[in-house]
């Protein structure tokens, strides 16, 4: 297990992902998202910006399956399945997250997917994705 | 491109291997020797460095300066920040064109252990911008390969028998360099037989990690004259970034830095990519070689895959690429054996069995993603 340790920038983050939302830091001029948190909006230079939840939904920008682990947590999941996902409230706006509950021969460009979340230790949830309800994958499966 | 004309004097690399017991200081002062010997010149005819390393591996340009003896550098740089040994490079070729040094080492330093996610220990917590990654098992630079790889095929239909053609044509120039670590030809079964690390990047995909060292020296025309090599010109050279710098999260993983970089150093020369007479594109992936023959304009975007596979990157194709069989055989280097095959290609005569006749123009590449780099050189 690696944990991910919070800063000024990002506990909000790790907090919403505890309470099952995703949230990201949005700029309070322009409205523009931006994602890894940074203190200043790139669309506008603002340096007011602030947590806004999103709908989590998205879809599959690239991806590719883990069959190496880097670090000895990782080994028995493998093969699985990385992912980037563009969400839906701004184009180019993504989020890199594991992508559960899918084969990885069945995920392709495009697919919809959905934020989910899952506990990983005492108080630590990341947010994963899984394919959006109501997909049907390549392979028939929901 | 304003300012002096830089040449590329002195060239030389240390002892290279995969383990050869050898401190970063020991492979810097080798590398610097042989460029030095290959110039004909000593440190006291140097008064400028600049370095590039990994932050955790790290050799100060002011640190190569007093270990080699330069007695009062001018001017120097080390950086630890963006396209591996081409920072350096451009950081050494801008300061002789500006007149801040005449003459300048620059230097590229990599031991194996420790420059991969794969021999490093990583903690069990994550700061940082690794917060975002390392939860999931995103710590090795493969796994964003394998998602630029993924996305071109999504794109424009790549196949993995495509990157397997790179990979293939590489080590048939390795074959013939007797420098390369990884020297037997490789078969498409061969490639396909290899173990995927982040699918669809397989190990053959990526570069084989070695400790080197590497140097170049660099020069004004007129100094260049009078040495032992014949020297090679910069003709124009450029940096390019992205909307923003993680490789994981930009934009446009088809079309990242590389293509910024690209139309910046052509809209700095006269010269046309018909013009080139060899590459040395950056493979610290396979895919990277292929995403800058696309961005340089030597195929079209989307086209790589076709491309490479017809045979163009050979020695009889339109665009011989990596003659020295690329990272992926020789090591990494971090991009400096780019710029030191190209010049043995521009020189003439140095690089036997895979030297491209008549060669006059060289292009040569660094990185992809948030941060790249190229350069035109010309022979002299």
């Amino acid at each position: 297990m690696i944990v991910p340790v919070p800063d000024r920038l990002t506990a909000f983050y790790w907090e919403a992902a505890r309470r099952g939302e995703l949230q990201l830091l949005r700029c309070d001029g322009c409205g523009t998202f931006r994602h890894w948190p940074k203190p200043m909006c790139r669309a506008c230079g603002s340096m007011h910006l602030s947590p806004a939840t999103v709908s989590g939904r998205g879809t599959v920008y690239s991806w590719t399956v883990a069959h190496q682990a880097f670090h000895p947590a990782f080994a028995d999941r493998l093969p699985y399945v990385i992912v980037v996902v563009e969400l839906e409230e701004q184009a180019g706006l993504r989020v890199l997250a594991t992508l559960e509950d899918v084969a990885p021969e069945d995920v392709t460009a495009g697919m919809a997917v959905e934020v989910a979340f899952t506990e990983v230790a005492p108080d630590v949830v990341l947010p994963v994705f899984r394919p959006a309800r109501g997909h049907v994958s390549a392979s028939g499966a929901a | 491109m304003a300012g002096r004309r830089v040449a590329i004097v002195g060239i030389g690399y240390s002892t290279v291997g995969r383990t050869t017991g050898l401190t970063l200081e020991e492979l810097a002062a080798q590398a610097a020797k042989a460029a030095m010997d290959d110039a004909g010149l000593t440190a006291k005819d140097i008064d400028g460095v600049a370095t590039h390393s990994f932050p955790h591996q790290l050799v100060a340009a002011t640190q190569a300066a007093d270990l080699i003896g330069i007695p009062d550098v001018a001017w120097y740089s080390g950086s630890v920040d963006g396209a591996a040994y081409s920072v350096a490079a451009l950081h050494g070729a801008a300061a002789v064109a500006s007149g801040s040094c005449d003459t300048c080492l620059t230097l590229r330093v990599v031991h194996r252990a420790g420059a991969a996610g794969n021999t490093r220990a990583h903690p069990d917590a994550a700061a940082g911008t690794q917060q975002f990654l390392a939860p999931y098992g995103v710590l090795s630079a493969v796994q964003w390969a394998g998602m630029y790889m993924q996305r071109h095929m999504a794109e424009f239909g790549t196949t993995e028998e495509q990157f397997g053609a790179f990979a293939i044509a590489q080590r048939e120039y390795a074959s013939r360099n007797p420098d390369a670590l990884l020297r037997t030809p490789l078969t498409m079964d061969d490639y396909l037989a290899a173990r995927y690390v982040a699918a669809p990047a397989r190990l053959l995909d990526c570069d084989y990690p070695v400790d080197a060292g590497s140097a170049l020296i660099f020069t004004t025309e007129e100094r260049a004259r009078d040495l032992r090599q014949k020297p090679v010109f910069f003709d124009a050279w450029a940096m390019g970034t992205t909307d923003q710098t993680d490789f994981h999260l930009l934009e446009d993983m088809p079309r990242s830095s590389p293509w910024r970089a690209a139309e910046r150093m052509w809209s700095r020369t006269t010269l046309r990519p018909a013009d080139v007479d060899v590459a040395g594109l950056y493979d610290g992936f396979t895919f990277i070689a292929m995403q800058w023959l696309e961005a340089l304009g030597f195929c079209g975007l989307g086209e790589s895959g076709p491309f490479v596979e017809s045979g163009a990157t050979r020695l009889d194709g339109s665009i011989p690429t990596n003659t020295d069989g690329g990272a992926c055989n020789v090591g990494r280097r971090h991009g400096a054996n780019f710029f030191i095959e190209v010049t043995r290609q521009l020189r003439g005569g140095q690089c036997g069995e895979r030297q491209v006749p008549g060669a006059e123009v060289g292009v040569v590449s660094n990185a992809v993603g948030g941060y790249a780099s190229c350069a035109l050189l010309t022979a002299g």
